[in-house]
């Protein structure tokens, strides 16, 4: 039986009304594939590290670490990405066409690498705030009580601060499509200044 | 006639509860819970039970968990079809191609049967849920969250490899797109009208009992909406008494209550527009410690059996295949995805439900076993659905896997 499976058409997609309007042409996009697709694992990780860092700790602004995640949070949402279920004009080209396996071999890669140490200063005083806040959030119910993350569940502890920030605002304001609306439901609500103490604890939590 | 149109809803806070002034702190902690928390107490805050992510990857056919399943003698299981992440809810088309719906990965999945071996196309992605699946007239009819959709002459389509754009009906069918228990379940009746369940938003909360925690029927244009049950918390699966056309169909039971209760239910609609009790009376006359009151069972249509608390009884389908001994006549196989919301696990098996003389109530034991590991807590598959293939062999989907059983009978040799 084939791995991969034939999709339906693009046209037929974007006709259903399944697709967000695409910010890249519909030309390329019909027979999108990823660069990364079909290439040896060693030169999957060269091109993912471009933006990821080399060692799965991003130096690049707004783009998230993926060293130390627990492989199948890597996973899901990688699936997320080429279902085209979770809404990212980056991402999904990068994986669409990538097989199962290929996705699960670089999340045991990534989740085997080791978290590097933050960027920028730890300030003692939101770090405390933060933490307050993390506690009462229950945050660590699920990405567990060292917040390196469980399963689907991804580690907070150690990833940048920027991208903490992005994404649970991404969350708040409903603007991160995906099948799991648990964060959704979570941050409803929560203030910008609650939001950047919970990530200046998190990203710093080894320091 | 005017047609009621189904409203999204607003959780209401009851009066009953806002009373109870000792329970306002769950009804607070909920703003800021994931959906499948709500109801969970304080003193629960710090539990590690939460439901068990579903893979969105592949299965490799040496991994499938079809050497645990375990069977009465005479019965045999192997693998009929897989690599579909998330397989679900299953519709036979007339010409033998197999649909398949799932939740999470958003395909819906056509299996053809080419003699030896299955393949499988994905037919539709990207959507949301689409759990539901009913084949009549040449059609496919997909229900999704917040769409409804029908695909003409489906098979024809299939077998070309290339499937066109469906006819949207979401609006003439107005169902509310709410994500909590939105997934749908669908099946035709005898009828020729299209059953649809709408779940309850939520774990625990009122509804307006005429548009949620209901089962509808429609024409299959999505007209002539009529209400064929109330008070049922989230069915996600229902057939149809082959002899008696009655509608029975399986229930969900609240979580956080208890470990140890509600059950889970099967129940049988002998008196269209029934009420079954949700949201302030569960399984057997449990009366809803903050929704409900004394005298909250009165008038409920109790169950005609119940199942372990939290165990998830999902697919079901009668049986009136040759294959099978006489003792499965109109008896019911039910898919249990087993549980999360208990210390101790449960399910993860076929019931058979065999139907007392009268036709009121059901007997239960247990059919496939061996996907569920008591001494670890754990499990290897989740059976989610059933279906009864022409030669009398019943398939079941498991969604854990993506992989799809055959069971097949043979009589034992020493039987003979």
């Amino acid at each position: 039986m084939p791995l991969f499976q034939r999709a339906p058409s693009w046209r037929a997609l974007l006709a259903m009304g399944v697709l967000v309007v695409p910010v890249f042409p519909l030309a390329a996009a019909a027979d999108e594939t990823s660069p990364a697709a079909g290439l040896p694992l060693e030169e999957q990780v060269q091109y993912c590290g471009t933006c990821h860092g080399s060692d799965g700790n991003s130096t690049q602004a707004g783009t998230p670490s993926l060293a130390g995640q627990p492989a199948l949070a890597i996973t899901n949402q990688m699936i997320y990405f080429r279902e085209r279920l979770r809404q990212a004009e980056i991402m999904t080209p990068q994986a669409r066409g990538l097989a199962d396996e290929e996705i699960q071999a670089l999340s045991a890669y990534y989740a085997d690498q080791p978290v590097a140490e933050a960027e920028g200063e730890r300030d003692a005083e939101l770090a405390e705030t933060g933490q307050e806040i993390v506690a009462s959030q229950g945050c660590a119910s699920c990405h567990a009580s060292d917040f390196s993350g469980r399963e689907q569940m991804p580690r907070l502890g150690g990833q940048r601060e920027d991208y903490l920030v992005a994404a649970m605002q991404a969350y708040r304001d409903r603007t991160r499509g995906g099948p799991d609306t648990t964060m959704i439901d979570i941050m409803r609500g929560t203030a910008d200044e609650d939001i950047e103490a919970m990530a200046h604890f998190l990203a710093h939590l080894d320091d | 006639m005017t047609l009621p149109r189904l409203t999204r809803l607003t959780l209401a806070v009851s009066a009953a509860s806002l009373l109870l002034g000792g329970t306002m702190s769950t009804a607070t902690a909920d703003e800021h819970e994931p959906a499948w928390a709500q109801g969970r107490s304080a003193e629960m805050a710090e539990s590690s039970l939460a439901p068990h992510a579903t893979p969105m990857t592949t299965t490799t056919e040496e991994n499938l968990p079809v050497d645990d399943i375990r069977l009465p003698d005479g019965f045999s299981a192997e693998v009929w079809a897989h690599g579909m992440p998330g397989a679900r809810m299953m519709a036979l088309g007339d010409d033998g191609t197999l649909f398949v719906g799932t939740r999470g990965i958003g395909r819906v999945y056509a299996v053809q049967d080419n003699g030896d071996e299955r393949e499988h196309q994905v037919i539709a992605e990207g959507l949301t849920q689409p759990n539901g699946i009913a084949f009549r007239d040449g059609s496919l009819y997909v229900a999704a969250i917040n769409r409804i959709l029908r695909y003409d002459d489906i098979e024809s389509q299939v077998a070309d490899g290339d499937v066109s754009d469906p006819e949207d009906l979401t609006e003439a069918f107005g169902l509310p797109d709410d994500e909590h228990h939105g997934w749908k379940f669908l099946a035709f009746g005898p009828d020729d009208r299209l059953y649809v369940p709408v779940g309850a938003p939520c774990n625990g909360c009122e509804v307006d009992e005429d548009t949620h925690a209901t089962i509808h029927s429609f024409e299959p244009d999505g007209s002539d909406m009529q209400v064929v049950a109330r008070g049922v918390r989230n069915s996600v699966g229902f057939d149809f008494h082959p002899e008696t056309d009655e509608l029975w169909f399986t229930d969900n039971n609240q979580d956080w209550i208890s470990e140890h209760g509600p059950n889970d239910e099967l129940n049988r609609v002998s008196e269209p527009g029934a009420f079954y009790g949700f949201p302030v009376c569960h399984g057997v006359g449990l009366v809803d410690p903050e929704l409900g009151s004394e005298g909250s069972c009165d008038g409920v249509t109790m169950p005609t059996a119940t199942m372990d608390p939290h165990s998830a009884p999902l697919g079901m389908r009668f049986y009136d295949g040759e294959m099978f001994p006489e003792e499965y006549q109109n008896a019911i196989f039910i898919a249990r995805r087993g549980s999360w919301n208990r210390s101790l696990s449960v399910g993860y098996d076929l019931q058979v439900a065999k139907i007392s003389d009268d036709g009121e109530r059901a007997g239960l034991s247990p059919f496939l076993v061996g996907l569920h590991n008591p001494t670890e807590n754990s499990f290897s598959g989740r059976p989610v659905d059933v279906l009864q293939m022409p030669d009398g062999a019943l398939l079941v989907a498991d969604e854990h896997n993506g992989a799809i059983y055959r069971i097949s009978y043979e009589t034992p040799d020493y039987a003979e």
